[in-house]
Order: C-alpha cells, then sequence, then structure tokens
C-alpha cells in the first residue's frame, strides 16, 4: 500500500504540476486534520495553566537535544507552573506584542472565511486563532523552511510517513511562535536562560493555538552565548543539557531572589505586596514576597539528597556525608530494569587500592566500605541512563544497546532507613530518546505523558500522538537504534495511580465499544487497545484518510511561494532566522571548531598528564602506607568479617530459622558477587551523582571524594568538571561530526 | 568491572528490526530446523544447598520464516508509531500420557545428604486417593489440577442444569472422546498456513515411551509438539505454522489425556482460540476472528483447562476479560446479559475495580453457544492467572499491577492486592494452596497468604522483571517451600522460603516488625487489622476498604509499605541463557526454562541425591526426561504439605483452609 502511495505522489510531485494542480485548488480548504489535530477536536476552552498547548520545536540543526528536554519540563506540571509564575506571571498585554508580532491578527479574520470546511473539520481551538491562518501559510511558510530547515528535499521526506515530512508540514501549517524577542525585562531579571524559557512557555500558554511550532532562537542564542561547549553545531547530549539547564535556573532564580531580597531591605517599609521596580519597569501585580518564598523550587522539585555512609575497615568508624543532586545518572547492564540499576547504584562498594578512603579518624588512606543511599527523595527523579560509556580499548565514548526495561510506576529501594515516606510511588512522565548508533552523532525526541491527552510524541516540530504500549518501544536491545536515554519520573500516589487506570480502562472500554460499532477491519493493532481513548493514526498503517491528504502533499511539495499571500513576511520570515545559518557556515565553523579542539586536546593531554602525575605519588604513597599498615588491616579487616559474620548469624538465629548457615553463605556468595563490579564514585558533577565502573579516565577526580557540597553552580563553571566534559566532546568531534537532522 | 565494558562492541545495526521490544529479530527467511546442543561447564550448572543442577541440553526452536503474505515490514524509522500485533516467548505445556506411578510420591521427601532440609521428617504418606489420580499436566505456568479435591470442590457449573443437559447429551460414549471437527493438515483455512507432520509420525508415536512426556511450545508463529523423550527430540512430532497469529498461551487437558487422545488448547494474538487433537491432528476454532468477546479481537493472554472439566476452559483477553468457553459450542455474538442470574451484576462506574462484572453468568439460561461465561475484572489487560490446587479460586494477574483472587465458583471477588508497583507478570499458587507467589515489574516476588489474605514477604533478587514464577512440589514439604522464578535478566533465581523464617523480622530493618506470618489463624486476624488501622492513617485507599454485598465482603489490599514487609533473598541465582526468559517448569528430574528466542533448557536435578532421587535421575541420561512417572504438581495439592501420618490432619487443613475462605467470603 505504501508503495502504492508513493508512486501515486511521484506522479503527482513537482515533477508534473499540472496534475497536481486541481487537487491543490480543490482541497487546501479542507486539510485532512493530522492525528494531532484529530486528538484536539474535543477540546473546549483554552486554558490557562498551558496543560492543552502542544507546540513542537523548530529543529536549527543539532537542536534536538534541547527541543527534546525543554518538552520534557513543560509538561511537568509544577516545573512549567513555577515557571510562568515566578518571580510573576506575565499580564497578558506584556504577550500580546510578541505574540501577535508573528501572527498578525489579520490572518485570523480572514480565514474562517475562506475555508468553512475547515471549521468544521479541524478543532476549536486551532480554529479560534490559527487554524485560519494554517492553510494560507502553509504555502508560503514552506519555501524558507525547505532550503534551511530540512535536508535537501530528498526522498525521505517526500515520504508522507516520514518524519521528515511530517515536520515539514507542521512548520507549513504553523502558526509559528517566532522566540526571538526577550522579555526579561518585564519580569524584572536580567536576560537569562531561564527568562528566554520562560517566553517560550509564556508565549506558548498565550497563544490562542493550541498546536504550532517554537522557534527557540532567543534561548538557544543565549545558550550559546553562555556555554561554550553548546557553540558547535554539533551533537549535544541531551542529559548535559537537561542539567545544565536546571542549574541554569536555579542560579537566575537565586541571583534574582538575592538582588531582590537586598533591594527590599533597602527599601523596607515597602508593604509586603508594594510594588517592585526594576528596570524601570513596574509591575503592580507583582508580590515579591511570593516570588521570594519560592526561592528554592528548582530544588523543590528535582533535587534529593544522597547520603554516602563510609565505612573504614580499619577503625569501624562510619561517615556520613550528604550530597544534594539534581538527577541520578545510573549505569546499565544488559538485560535489566531501572529498579536494579538504582539498586546497584546505591549497593555497597569497596574503597581499596587505589580508591582508598581518607579517614579523618585513622589519618590517612584506608580500604573502606561506601554506599550510597537517597535520603531525600525528590518530587521528579530525572534518572540518566548512561548509554555512552567511555570504553578504554578505543579511548572513546561507544553507545550502550543494553536493553533496560522501565515499567511506568516506580519506587525506590535504595533510600536510607529514615528517609521520609521512603515508599514514594512514582509515575513515568517523559521518556527522552536517543536515536543513533553512537553517542556523537543522532536524533533525540521526547515521549511525554501530557495531563489528559494521553502519550505523545515529540520529534522536533512534530507532535504526535501515541499509544501508552509505544512507551514501550525504547528499551533498547540488539538491533534497537532508539533507546530511553532519560526517564523523568513524577511523584504520585496510589489513589491517582487507581484513578488514571480506571480513566484508561474506560477510555479503552469506549474505544472497543466504538470500534465495534465501526467494525473496524483492521483488528490486529487494535488489539493492543489505545488506552489513551484517542484514535490513533498510525503512520504506517495506511488508511483512508491518507488518500485524501496527498492533495495536500502535493500542494505542498508542488506549490510555488505564494507572493500574494498577505502575511507571508509576517508569519514565515522570522522563521527563517540568520541562526539557521549555522548550518550553513558549517564548515568554516568545523574548521574552527578543529582548531579548538586542537588546542583543548593539548590542554586535556596536560591535565592528564598531571594527573597522572598525581596518581602516581598517591600511588607511591598508598604503597608505603600500604605496607606499614599491612598487618594492621589485616588484622581490621579479619575483625570487621568476623563482626560482620557474627552479626548476620545473629540475625539468623534470631529469626529462628533453621537454614541459617545456608543462608549466610548465600549471603556471602551475594556478597562477592556484589563486589564483583567494584564501582568508584566520581563526584565531580556535584548535581549529578553517578557512579563510574572505574574509568581510568575519570580517576583524576576521585580525589575530590573529600570535598564539600558546593553550593549549585553552573556545571560550565565546574573546574573539575571541564577536562571530562570537553574531552568527551571534542575528542568526538575530531573524530567525526555528524550532523543530524 | 563486569567483563561486557571491556568488550568490543559490535557495529550498530544499520536498521532496527523488530517491530516489538523482546521478540525475536527478524528472524530467518527460510524453514530451518530445531537444533540441540550440549554446552557443558562449570557456568552450565546451578550449584544449590541440595546438589548442583546440571544443563542437560539446550533444545533451540527454530523461528519460521515470516508468511509469504506477510512480507516483512522494513520500517526504517526507529520511530515508527505502528502497533505491533502481541507476541510471546516461548512457553511450553508439556504432558505425561501414563498415570502416575506409586513410587513416585517417594520423591516427595528429602532425603539428599546435602539438603538443607534432612532435619525435616518425611511428611507424605501416601492417599488413598492418589490411585485415581493420573493427571500428569503440567500447563505453561506450571500449574495443573489436582483431581484429589475434586471430590470436594464441586465441578464448575454443576449447579446448572442448563450446562448439565448440554454436557450429559453429548457424552454418550464416556470412554469415547469426542474429536474436534477439522482436519487441520487438510485445512484450507486461511488462519493455518501450513502443518508439517514429521515424516516418521505414526513411527514415533508408537515409539513414544508413556512414562515421556510431551511437549508442546510456541516459537513465533509456529506451535510445535516435541517428543522430549525422544532420541531425536530436536526434531518436532508436528510443526503448525499459522498465517499471521502468534499462539501466546496454550494448555493440555489432563483429564482427558489418553494414549490416542489429547486435547489442547490455544489462544492467539488475534483473540482466536484453537482446540487441537495432535493425535489424529483435527481443530476446531473459537471465538473466530473474536466472534465473541469483540468484534475488534482483544489477543487471548493466557488459557487454561478449568480443572476436572472435559470441555470447559478460560481464557483471558486482553481486555480484561476472563471468559470461559467450552470447547464444543460454536460461536455467537455475544450481547452482555443484563440481569446475571447470579444476582452480583455490575455495580456501575466507580465499583469496576472493586468488583467482577458479570457479563455473563455461568447459571445462565442461555448455555447452547459460546461463551459460558463472561466475567470482566478491570479493562486492564490480564497478563497471567492459575487455578487454586482446591479448584475453587483463580489468581489473576494484570498490567495494572493487581492481583485478584476470585472464586469461580461463586464468581465472586475477593480480594485484590497490588504490586508494590508496576503490572504483576506472573503468578503461582503453592502446591497446598496456602500461598500464591507473583512476579512483575518490580523486580521482585511476591508471595501472599490466601488463609491471611495479605502479603506475607517479598523476595528480591531479580535484575529485572519476574516474568515466570512456578513451586517445585518436589522441594516443598508442610513448612518449607521451593519456589523457582525466571526474568527478563536471563536468570532463573531459586527460593525456599518457610514459614518460620517469616517471624524474622526484616533485616537491616529499623523498625521492629512483629510476626509476620503466624499459622494459626487468629494471630493472622488480629496481625491484619492491626496493619489494617495502621494504614488508614496514610492511605484513604485502606485495607479494610470493603464493598458490602449480599453476603460477601471483597477487599482491596492497600500496598505494604517496604519497612513492614519481609525481604526474602535468594538461595541460588544464575544467568541461565543469553535471552530474557519467560517460562520455567519443575519436573521430577529436573529443571527446565523457555526463552523469547525459542531456547528450552533442561537442567538434571543433583545427581547426589539417594534412593528416589536417583531413580528419576538413572533414565534421565538416555532418555531425555526421565524414565520414571512425573508425579505431578497436582498430588502436592492434597499430599505434599501434610503432616505425617495423618489423613485427618490433611481433611482438617483443609477444612482450615475453606474456613478460612468461609470467613473472607
Amino acid at each position: 500500500m505504501t508503495s502504492f502511495f508513493g508512486r501515486f505522489k511521484g506522479n503527482a510531485g513537482p515533477a508534473s504540476p499540472a496534475s497536481s494542480a486541481p487537487p491543490v485548488k480543490k482541497d487546501p480548504n479542507a486539510p485532512q486534520p493530522t492525528p494531532l489535530e484529530k486528538l484536539l477536536t474535543d477540546a473546549g476552552p483554552l486554558r490557562a495553566d498551558g496543560s492543552d498547548k502542544f507546540f513542537g520545536y523548530e529543529n536549527f540543526g543539532s537542536t534536538c537535544y534541547c527541543n527534546s528536554i525543554v518538552q520534557c519540563l513543560y509538561y511537568s506540571v509544577p516545573f512549567r507552573e513555577q515557571v510562568i509564575n515566578f518571580p510573576s506571571r506575565s499580564p497578558p498585554e506584556a504577550l500580546e506584542r510578541p505574540a501577535n508580532a508573528p501572527l498578525p491578527r489579520l490572518d485570523t479574520d480572514i480565514a474562517p472565511a475562506t475555508n468553512g470546511q475547515n471549521s468544521a473539520l479541524s478543532p476549536k481551538g486551532r480554529n479560534s486563532m490559527s487554524a485560519p491562518s494554517a492553510p494560507a501559510g502553509r504555502k508560503p511558510s514552506l519555501t524558507p523552511v525547505n532550503p534551511m530547515g530540512g535536508p535537501p528535499p530528498t526522498k525521505p521526506e517526500d515520504n508522507k510517513d516520514s518524519p521528515e515530512y511530517k515536520k515539514k508540514a507542521a512548520m507549513a501549517a504553523g502558526p509559528i511562535l517566532d522566540m526571538n524577542y526577550e522579555n526579561s525585562s518585564a519580569y524584572g531579571m536580567p536576560e537569562s536562560l531561564f527568562t528566554s524559557l520562560k517566553d517560550i512557555f509564556e508565549a506558548v500558554i498565550a497563544h490562542r493555538s493550541r498546536i504550532g511550532v517554537v522557534s527557540p532562537n532567543k534561548f538557544l542564542e543565549i545558550l550559546r552565548r553562555d556555554n561554550e561547549m553548546f557553540r558547535t553545531p554539533m551533537h549535544q547530549d541531551a542529559h548535559e543539557f537537561l542539567n545544565l539547564l536546571l542549574n541554569e535556573v536555579v542560579d537566575n532564580v537565586e541571583k534574582f531572589s538575592k538582588a531582590e531580597q537586598s533591594r527590599i531591605t533597602e527599601v523596607d517599609g515597602t508593604e509586603a505586596n508594594g510594588t517592585t521596580v526594576t528596570n524601570g519597569v513596574t509591575h503592580p501585580d507583582k508580590t515579591s514576597a511570593g516570588a521570594l518564598s519560592n526561592i528554592g523550587w528548582v530544588h523543590d522539585l528535582f533535587e534529593g539528597t544522597l547520603t554516602s555512609e563510609t565505612r573504614c575497615l580499619t577503625c569501624e568508624k562510619t561517615s556520613q556525608r550528604d550530597e544534594v543532586f539534581l538527577d541520578l545518572s545510573v549505569d546499565l547492564d544488559q538485560h535489566s530494569s531501572v529498579t536494579s540499576c538504582l539498586r546497584k547504584f546505591s549497593e555497597e562498594e569497596m574503597l581499596c587500592e587505589r580508591n582508598k578512603f581518607h579517614c579523618d579518624n585513622c589519618g590517612g588512606l584506608q580500604e573502606a566500605e561506601k554506599r550510597m543511599k537517597i535520603k531525600r527523595l525528590p518530587r521528579i527523579l530525572a534518572l540518566h541512563l548512561k548509554r555512552f560509556k567511555y570504553t578504554e580499548d578505543l579511548q572513546r565514548l561507544q553507545k550502550l544497546f543494553h536493553r533496560v526495561v522501565y515499567p511506568y510506576y516506580l519506587r525506590l529501594f535504595n533510600t536510607t532507613d529514615d528517609a521520609e515516606d521512603p515508599d514514594r510511588l512514582y509515575e513515568l512522565y517523559a521518556v527522552v530518546v536517543h536515536i543513533g548508533g553512537g553517542p556523537y552523532h543522532g536524533h533525540y525526541v521526547s515521549i511525554i505523558k501530557t495531563q489528559d491527552r494521553g502519550w505523545l510524541l515529540f520529534d522536533d516540530e512534530m507532535v504526535e500522538p501515541v499509544d501508552k504500549a509505544y512507551v514501550r518501544n525504547f528499551f533498547g536491545g540488539e538491533n534497537v537504534l532508539a533507546c530511553a536515554y532519560v526517564l523523568f519520573y513524577q511523584e504520585t500516589t496510589f489513589e491517582a495511580m487507581q484513578k488514571e487506570q480506571e480513566a484508561e480502562n474506560l477510555a479503552a472500554a469506549k474505544q472497543a465499544t466504538e470500534a465495534e460499532q465501526e467494525a473496524v477491519p483492521v483488528a490486529a493493532p487494535k488489539a493492543n487497545g489505545t488506552a489513551n481513548g484517542h484514535p490513533l493514526q498510525h503512520a504506517t498503517t495506511p488508511t483512508p484518510e491518507v488518500d485524501e491528504q496527498l492533495p495536500k502533499l502535493n500542494h505542498a511539495a508542488t506549490a510555488p511561494p505564494l507572493p500574494t499571500t498577505p502575511h507571508y513576511p509576517l508569519e514565515s520570515v522570522p522563521t527563517s532566522i540568520p541562526q539557521l545559518n549555522n548550518r550553513k557556515s558549517a564548515a568554516a565553523m568545523k574548521k574552527e571548531k578543529a582548531k579548538e579542539e586542537k588546542e583543548r586536546k593539548a590542554a586535556e593531554k596536560e591535565l592528564e598528564k598531571q594527573q597522572k602525575l598525581k596518581r602516581k605519588e598517591l600511588e607511591t604513597q598508598r604503597r608505603e602506607n600500604y605496607k606499614r599498615q599491612e598487618d594492621e588491616l589485616k588484622q581490621a579487616l579479619a575483625a570487621s568479617k568476623s563482626t560482620a559474620k557474627a552479626d548476620e548469624e545473629k540475625r539468623r538465629r534470631e529469626g529462628g530459622s533453621d537454614e541459617g548457615d545456608k543462608e549466610d553463605k548465600e549471603a556471602l556468595k551475594e556478597k562477592e558477587n556484589g563486589s564483583f563490579g567494584k564501582t568508584s564514585l566520581s563526584r565531580f558533577r556535584h548535581s549529578s551523582m553517578s557512579i563510574r565502573h572505574k574509568p581510568k579516565f575519570w580517576s583524576g577526580n576521585h580525589k575530590h571524594e573529600d570535598s564539600e557540597h558546593e553550593t549549585p553552580s553552573t556545571p560550565g563553571t565546574d573546574v573539575d568538571e571541564k577536562p571530562e566534559k570537553s574531552k568527551n566532546r571534542f575528542s568526538i568531534g575530531r573524530k567525526k561530526s555528524t550532523f543530524h537532522l | 568491572m563486569p567483563v561486557w565494558l571491556h568488550s568490543v562492541l559490535p557495529p550498530p545495526p544499520r536498521y532496527p528490526v523488530g517491530g516489538y521490544p523482546g521478540a525475536p529479530g527478524a528472524g530467518p527467511l527460510i524453514e530451518t530446523n530445531n537444533t540441540l546442543t550440549h554446552p557443558t561447564g562449570p557456568e552450565h550448572q546451578l550449584v544449590v544447598g541440595e546438589g548442583t543442577y546440571v544443563l542437560r541440553d539446550d533444545l533451540h526452536l527454530a523461528t519460521p520464516p515470516p508468511h509469504p503474505s506477510e512480507a516483512p515490514v522494513h520500517n526504517p524509522n526507529p520511530l515508527a508509531t505502528t502497533i505491533s500485533p502481541p507476541t510471546a516467548g516461548t512457553k511450553l505445556s508439556l504432558i505425561l500420557l501414563a498415570p502416575r506411578r506409586q513410587s513416585s510420591s517417594r520423591l516427595y521427601r528429602f532425603e539428599t545428604a546435602t539438603s538443607t532440609r534432612s532435619q525435616v521428617p518425611p511428611s507424605i504418606q501416601e492417599s488413598p486417593h492418589e490411585a485415581n489420580s493420573d493427571a500428569g499436566s503440567h500447563s505453561v505456568n506450571g500449574t495443573a489440577f489436582p483431581p484429589y479435591e475434586s471430590s470436594i470442590a464441586p465441578a464448575f457449573g454443576a449447579s446448572n442444569p442448563h450446562l448439565a443437559v448440554i454436557n450429559g447429551k453429548d457424552a454418550k460414549d464416556p470412554l469415547k472422546r469426542r474429536k474436534p471437527k477439522s482436519n487441520i493438515v487438510k485445512s484450507n483455512s486461511s488462519f493455518v498456513s501450513r502443518v508439517i507432520p514429521h515424516e516418521a509420525l505414526s513411527k514415533r508415536l508408537q515409539e513414544h515411551n508413556p512414562n515421556g512426556v510431551y511437549a508442546f511450545a510456541n516459537v513465533n508463529r509456529a506451535l510445535q509438539w516435541l517428543d522430549l523423550n525422544s532420541p531425536i527430540k530436536e526434531e518436532h512430532m508436528t510443526k503448525i505454522l499459522f498465517t499471521k497469529a502468534h499462539a501466546l498461551c496454550h494448555d493440555i487437558n489432563p483429564i482427558t489425556k489418553g494414549p490416542n487422545h489429547l486435547d489442547m488448547i490455544m489462544g492467539f494474538s488475534t483473540g482466536d482460540i484453537i482446540w487441537y487433537e495432535p493425535m489424529s491432528q483435527k481443530y476446531a476454532r473459537i471465538n473466530k476472528n473474536g466472534a465473541i468477546n469483540n468484534a475488534v479481537a482483544s489477543a487471548v493472554t493466557d488459557i487454561r483447562w478449568i480443572p476436572n472439566s472435559e470441555n470447559l476452559f478460560l481464557a483471558a483477553h486482553m481486555d480484561g476479560s476472563l471468559i470461559v468457553y467450552d470447547k464444543e459450542k460454536e460461536d455467537a455474538p455475544f450481547v452482555p446479559e443484563e440481569q446475571a442470574p447470579a444476582g452480583e451484576s455490575a455495580k456501575g462506574k466507580e465499583a469496576m475495580r472493586s468488583s467482577l462484572i458479570i457479563k455473563k453468568s455461568v447459571n445462565s439460561v442461555n448455555q447452547k453457544t459460546n461463551p459460558v461465561a463472561y466475567w470482566q475484572t478491570s479493562n486492564s489487560k490480564i497478563n497471567a492467572f492459575a487455578f487454586s490446587p482446591d479448584n475453587r479460586h483463580i489468581a489473576v494477574v494484570s498490567e495494572d499491577g493487581s492481583l485478584r483472587i476470585i472464586d469461580f465458583l461463586k464468581e465472586q471477588l475477593l480480594h485484590i492486592f497490588t504490586s508494590y508497583y508496576g503490572g504483576l507478570l506472573s503468578v503461582c499458587w503453592s502446591p497446598d494452596g496456602r500461598y500464591i507467589v507473583t512476579g512483575g515489574q518490580d523486580d521482585l516476588l511476591s508471595i501472599w497468604s490466601m488463609e491471611e489474605s495479605q502479603l506475607v514477604a517479598r523476595c528480591q533478587g531479580h535484575n529485572s522483571w519476574v516474568t515466570a514464577v512456578a513451586f517445585d512440589p518436589w522441594r516443598c514439604d508442610e513448612r518449607n517451600y521451593r519456589i523457582g522464578s525466571v526474568g527478563e535478566d536471563c536468570r532463573l533465581l531459586l527460593w525456599d522460603f518457610s514459614v518460620g523464617m517469616l517471624h524474622r523480622p526484616r533485616a537491616a530493618s529499623v523498625r521492629q516488625r512483629g510476626s509476620i506470618a503466624s499459622t494459626t489463624l487468629k494471630m493472622q486476624r488480629s496481625r491484619t487489622d492491626g496493619s489494617t488501622t495502621r494504614f488508614r492513617s496514610n492511605s484513604n485507599l485502606t485495607s479494610a476498604t470493603t464493598v458490602e454485598n449480599d453476603e460477601d465482603e471483597q477487599v482491596i489490599h492497600a500496598v505494604e509499605p517496604r519497612a513492614r514487609t519481609a525481604m526474602l533473598p535468594p538461595v541460588m541465582a544464575k544467568k541461565v541463557d543469553e535471552h530474557p526468559l519467560c517460562w520455567l517448569g519443575f519436573e521430577e528430574d529436573c529443571i527446565m526454562t523457555s526463552c523469547n528466542n525459542g531456547h528450552i533448557r533442561t537442567w538434571d536435578r543433583p545427581k547426589e541425591g539417594a534412593g528416589g532421587e536417583a531413580n528419576g535421575i538413572n533414565n534421565s541420561s538416555s532418555n531425555g526426561i526421565g524414565g520414571t512417572a512425573l508425579a505431578s504438581t497436582v498430588s502436592m495439592g492434597g499430599t505434599g504439605s501434610l503432616p505425617p501420618g495423618s489423613s485427618g490432619g490433611q481433611q482438617e487443613k483443609l477444612r482450615q483452609i475453606r474456613s478460612a475462605g468461609d470467613v473472607l467470603n
């Protein structure tokens, strides 16, 4: 069937405009609704909280890492709320200008008249504002997009089912929110990643269309201005970006709050909700107190506390240290689960040999047992699956295709005994998927559970509803290029879970009965059930609609820019912003990069040398220590072991079990197994806790074991981190810099 | 550092293949043969307290090529949103033709020198009923039905004369089994693609050792009939290739088996069910294209003969319905019967979760066509179910994480338990019916007590989802239970669970916990109450949430917090396959596992066992599965768990179980 359409398309393609002309004229008023549009047909009035907005994000060449993460954050309800409400929510008129700039009201008025059929078909939300402009805007906006956005018009995007085509269609359909302005002064904050993120969120929420495309120009501009490593047009790590973004937001918010606080103390006399004047802009509705009371909202959402317990095997003293994290990076094993990865994360590990622990009590490097458990559970648990692993053999990062299963619901086993609410229930709400064979190229998309529209796939400009079961397609495994990379779990309750399941059940039942009535012949796919209760329009499942959609394709492909369209310059020109030149000047940038890389590499080498030296020093020191303390240690170890054994036995005996002995042995065996994969902690990234399987590469960082936890700062400024990061990044780039769409 | 870290990774594939996760890849394009290998070495041994289990062989079932009409869809887009039809890894239904030999029950004793339970006195008494028992079937979940119990539990639907009439009419000659109508070899159905009988099938049938085991195994769109005792066991007896549908589950009726007759049922991804008689190659198709349960067919996820019924079987569908079919009845479009005669009709949507919606009762007067009964649990996918050894209850586990205990004779829902988190994937009953074990997406095995109606322990040790659980009836007695489990982590874990052990508070727990499980009913009751009140404070869905019925209470049980639950470590954990495992079976002389890619591995039980145990092993080397008759899990229900020398005690225990049930009812 697909081939049939292909042929049809081929005939009707640009080569034969004559044949395609009639449908163009016939159909532009009745474009077939996309699956997303269909999903939104019954949508009621627009909501103020933005939960019914489904915007794609334009890709400016390798910016999918940014798009996928920003989407995940947007659909975190508390995060979105905080972003739009901190320090205050912009008054509607503040948004009026920018929001309307690319989309003059003019369009809105024309449209309903021109496509009555469309208004009947397409969702209300869209109609009210943008749908009208969509059919008209389709033609013009295609032209600018064509040369810049996509790859040269090759086969893939001619295929109607291809994401390339859908993305183009989404861009063409618009409306496009060109976020090339910044509103930071309105918030009383200096321009930052946070303010531009807030700009985007607010603009999306304020927009009268439910669907569209965001062009996050300013956001990327700021990101690239402030962070060297994102300046390259290369593939970036979505997790690194998440971490950076969260830290930036923390930073921006804190800075602002501090400034605000000092200013308030200055003013002092002012009432709690007195007007705050910043940068000459007055915000009568802003309550400084309110703003200040939730400075730590990012912490409230993403931050958890890890307690690391280190027990010195020499003096038996246990020392504890708490550290905060914004996300957890876990190592992966083939054929494992997220649960198991988290448990492994907290497994006891021996600090010995090169990794000895500096015991304050004994005063010196000692062997020790260490484990890290979660003491305070975050409200949103961002789990980074470490699919990019440094392989010493190849001296480069490799992508791990391990099959790691993740459940829709999760609780944490690795909590401390005194943790509050250790049985907290989490639900999976977003998955960032990496598609590609290696860490240096590829594509990121996210699959997100929305408040009441089920699961959606966000692939840059394209937004598409998917089945709940679709989320499970990204466990990974052999021959599976698309694997989950970052998982977002948010706290929920048992009751909420049941409620949702019931709703799903009802929807499924409804669906089933509907399907029954329709007597759909396509039985097999339906058997899976569409839990979300929305009819799924499967990309590759041929349906009657495909036929009807063909003309639209032709239209899109063949229609030359219609300069007569009045709003063309308004709507589409801003989308083809200079940022896109990145791609064009890629070669030049490459050269630059190469140079930079060389320098960087040299620096890294230097650093590595130093680290080696340091390591050697420590090694010799350790050897001396070792010799001196060998006997002592042996004794201590023996003692500790025997006590441990005694403890174990005691416990068994208490249990009155008749299999104590055997279990004991088993326990020991288990322990041995456990310590097999000796793990070591590298704490160079204060906000992202991760255990690494002791790669030589990072071992220099272990020396910072004792360093106190620092207050969050941007990773970019983190001295410890930089060498490692840049190394990863640029060694990569040197070998291969592959652009992706 | 794990070894794999160092190994050079293979170059990434150019295109992803296989539409669904966990499924075997694209598969071959031509028909291939099964292969049998005998891997040896320490990595193919399982070391447990009682001795070492050694891998006997690895039978790899050939994955059939896709049907010519179903050309493989090569979609290079890894984000394609097409929904693939459900599939399942290889599961086995085992059947032993010969009646179980008397001697086999000796094997219930644990006389092994190395056995950790040597102090446990031999507890098994020959039951007079055992002579009659000839059940030797082990369905895909390793559960089987004890005929022993049948004398006590009334047969399902016995109270409905409408059912009885039809059954009676059909059973003119009780000795002659009715066969399905159509010949599968000559079938021109588009559902069946091809049937490939072995070239010497009749010879092999004749040569089959009556004490040997037949196995039926699904792999992709094929179903293979294997003789595990044959010297050429890798050669299938018959291979059926279906056009498109995958058999997801199957079961053999133990009470109708005979040298010339086997009643087998299979449930398909398309919602179809096939009743198949392999000896005569006859078949019948039920719920054709989902004619009964839906216009849109809902895949059959688990299927099982109703204990002691020649005709009736229960199928679980993906849409959460449990449907009783009669193998000999015709399909008819199903309209829910508004007023179920049983009186427990739907109570509205809000009560949906807490009730069993009876869309058609077994007591309905309309019993001319299928379905015989139609129950809706929730709309969540049912992953598995199991009949209790006393033939009264079914334990049903679903994707929503619920474990439902249903009294299927009374058509009543008794309990809803919930997993720690995530869906539950597998369920089984202890041979004595006192415990239910579930495995799920929380990587845990959970042990639930029927008597106490509560969770008694969680078993942590798997590194991924637990796909199959089973009791090892040969290593269970009245206090100690051996449980086996396999999972997505490719590992087989063995657990020793003893009643006494449960008194031990959770290791490493700060909070002291009272006795979790005591054997006396009184204490359990008070314990349950205690936890109820405690829990009420932090959840409005408490274990006391009851839905009042006319005469019964249904209880939704809250999730037990971790700190209050005993954690059980495994006694053995070993990676036994390269692929995620999906089935596990205990046999008299071996443990069997199978994986998603069609590997069936057989592990011989320790050889150093004395007397009875050696019996099975001696034969095994030459015979594939041991020549000794397989004692069925079945009889354990009646005898395995009972204190020595007291058939009176036996009855008492059963009464106790029952009375516990009555209390709950």
